[in-house]
């Protein structure tokens, strides 16, 4: 049995673990509720941009073959991976680097090459790893509060390179915030962009377009798009912080199941040290008379 | 007329208005009661509401914007833009920093790159010292 100073010591240590994981717990609380909040802001900008790409389609039915929204032979297919930079958040990254490794064995067997972007020092650190994974673009340290100009350069070279022929399909690997306790990841299409069909009104059938369909439905298109890829991370920052606070409460409760445990091993040898010692004056006395 | 302002941020303007004011890229257009149905490309600029007909010019409300897109139907306006900054939030002596600064980035650009990126800052920061400008020229009216 460990020498009561010895219990005594990792009780202390054990404490200040705990207090680590409790101050992570309450940073990650808070931080939810931010992410909560944001996470339903971009819905209406999404929703905007898909009815009005939509009725662009419609409307310029000649130009249909927009390069944007054609599917093509898939030869080589770009994943964005969002994780987080910094670990101690359960199985959050674990999760989506499993997924982004089972997109890349699914494109290996159908003889795609799969490039990826990583969004998170924990992705890139995953996919320098694989072998068969090209890494195109690496983005660590964003923001708790990312703005649309943070994800723009994304957006940009994705759409540059889908344009090019160089990549011929985008997904994006994320993870959905369902609510505070359940968090889901998810494989999403970018590009080929698709769009639903629905009814047009008769009057916006003869609207003016100005300057012209295609640019308007390029502009219209990349919006869409960056709605996406804005809502992916938002969406990837709640769980995130869901998963830390969840993670961390943990920690906290086996960090005082374990205080627990030490109090009453170090209560017991306490107690085994008192008997003995009484044990010893008593047999003395007796060994006197 | 109705208008809605929708950007990545939320909803920033949702409410009946008399007339708006756009840059769009064929120029800038006032968009009045009873427009024609017209679906636009908007450029960076500055958008001008004005809320009621009888509205003094310093009651007009300014917000920065970087581009997007607009459908104007009988149901009314919906404008889509990626950020909107109301001038509320716009400090005049900030944005005039601001734009020097990024004026002096531009001269200081070594490359192409660089270069972009400068002008692109230049542009928004421009259009937000255009609206701060803006509410300052009205505010003096009152």
């Amino acid at each position: 049995m460990a020498s009561r100073q010895q219990i005594k010591r990792r009780i202390g240590s054990v404490r200040n673990t705990r207090q680590i994981t409790k101050a992570m717990q309450l940073v990650a609380a808070s931080k939810l509720r931010h992410a909560q909040e944001a996470v339903v802001r971009p819905r209406a900008y999404a929703e905007l941009a898909r009815e009005i790409l939509t009725r662009l389609r419609q409307i310029a039915a000649d130009d249909s073959e927009y390069r944007l929204f054609t599917a093509r032979p898939v030869k080589r297919r770009l994943l964005i991976i969002i994780t987080s930079d910094l670990g101690l958040a359960g199985a959050y990254d674990a999760n989506v680097i499993r997924a982004m490794i089972a997109q890349a064995q699914a494109d290996r067997d159908k003889n795609i090459k799969t490039s990826v972007i990583t969004i998170g020092r924990k992705a890139a650190q995953a996919a320098s790893h694989i072998n068969g994974i090209e890494v195109e673009a690496v983005y660590n340290k964003m923001p708790d509060k990312p703005s649309a100009d943070d994800l723009r350069p994304i957006l940009t070279s994705v759409v540059g390179l889908f344009a090019d022929g160089a990549i011929d399909q985008v997904d994006i690997i994320y993870t959905k915030f369902i609510s505070s306790i359940s968090q889901q990841v998810q494989v999403q299409r970018l590009l080929p962009a698709g769009f639903d069909e629905v009814e047009l009104d008769d009057e916006l059938a003869h609207a003016d377009v100005e300057p012209d369909a295609a640019s308007l439905i390029k502009a219209a298109t990349l919006r869409l798009l960056e709605s996406q890829i804005y809502q992916g991370f938002l969406e990837a920052i709640a769980s995130e912080q869901s998963m830390r606070m969840l993670a961390m409460k943990n920690a906290t409760d086996n960090a005082s199941d374990i205080i627990d445990d030490l109090t009453l091993e170090y209560n017991n040898a306490r107690q085994a040290a008192i008997t003995q010692e009484l044990a010893e004056i008593t047999g003395g006395a007796e060994a006197l008379k | 007329m109705h208008l809605e302002l929708v950007t990545l941020d939320g909803v920033k303007f949702k409410a009946d208005a008399y007339s708006v004011i756009l840059p769009t890229a064929d120029g800038e257009i006032t968009v009045l009661p009873g427009h024609e149905p017209l679906l636009s490309e908007l450029v960076p600029g500055v958008i001008t509401i004005r809320r009621t007909k009888s509205d003094a010019d310093y009651h007009l409300e300014h917000y920065a914007a970087y581009g997007g897109v607009l459908e104007i139907s009988s149901k009314g306006v919906r404008i889509l833009v990626d950020e909107a900054t109301h001038g509320d939030e716009i400090n005049l002596a900030e944005a005039q920093k601001a734009h020097d600064e990024a004026v002096r980035l531009t001269k200081d650009a070594k490359n192409q790159v660089e270069l972009d990126r400068a002008q692109t800052l230049l542009e928004r920061r421009g259009v937000r010292l255009q609206v701060a400008e803006l509410r300052r020229r009205h505010s003096r009216q009152r």
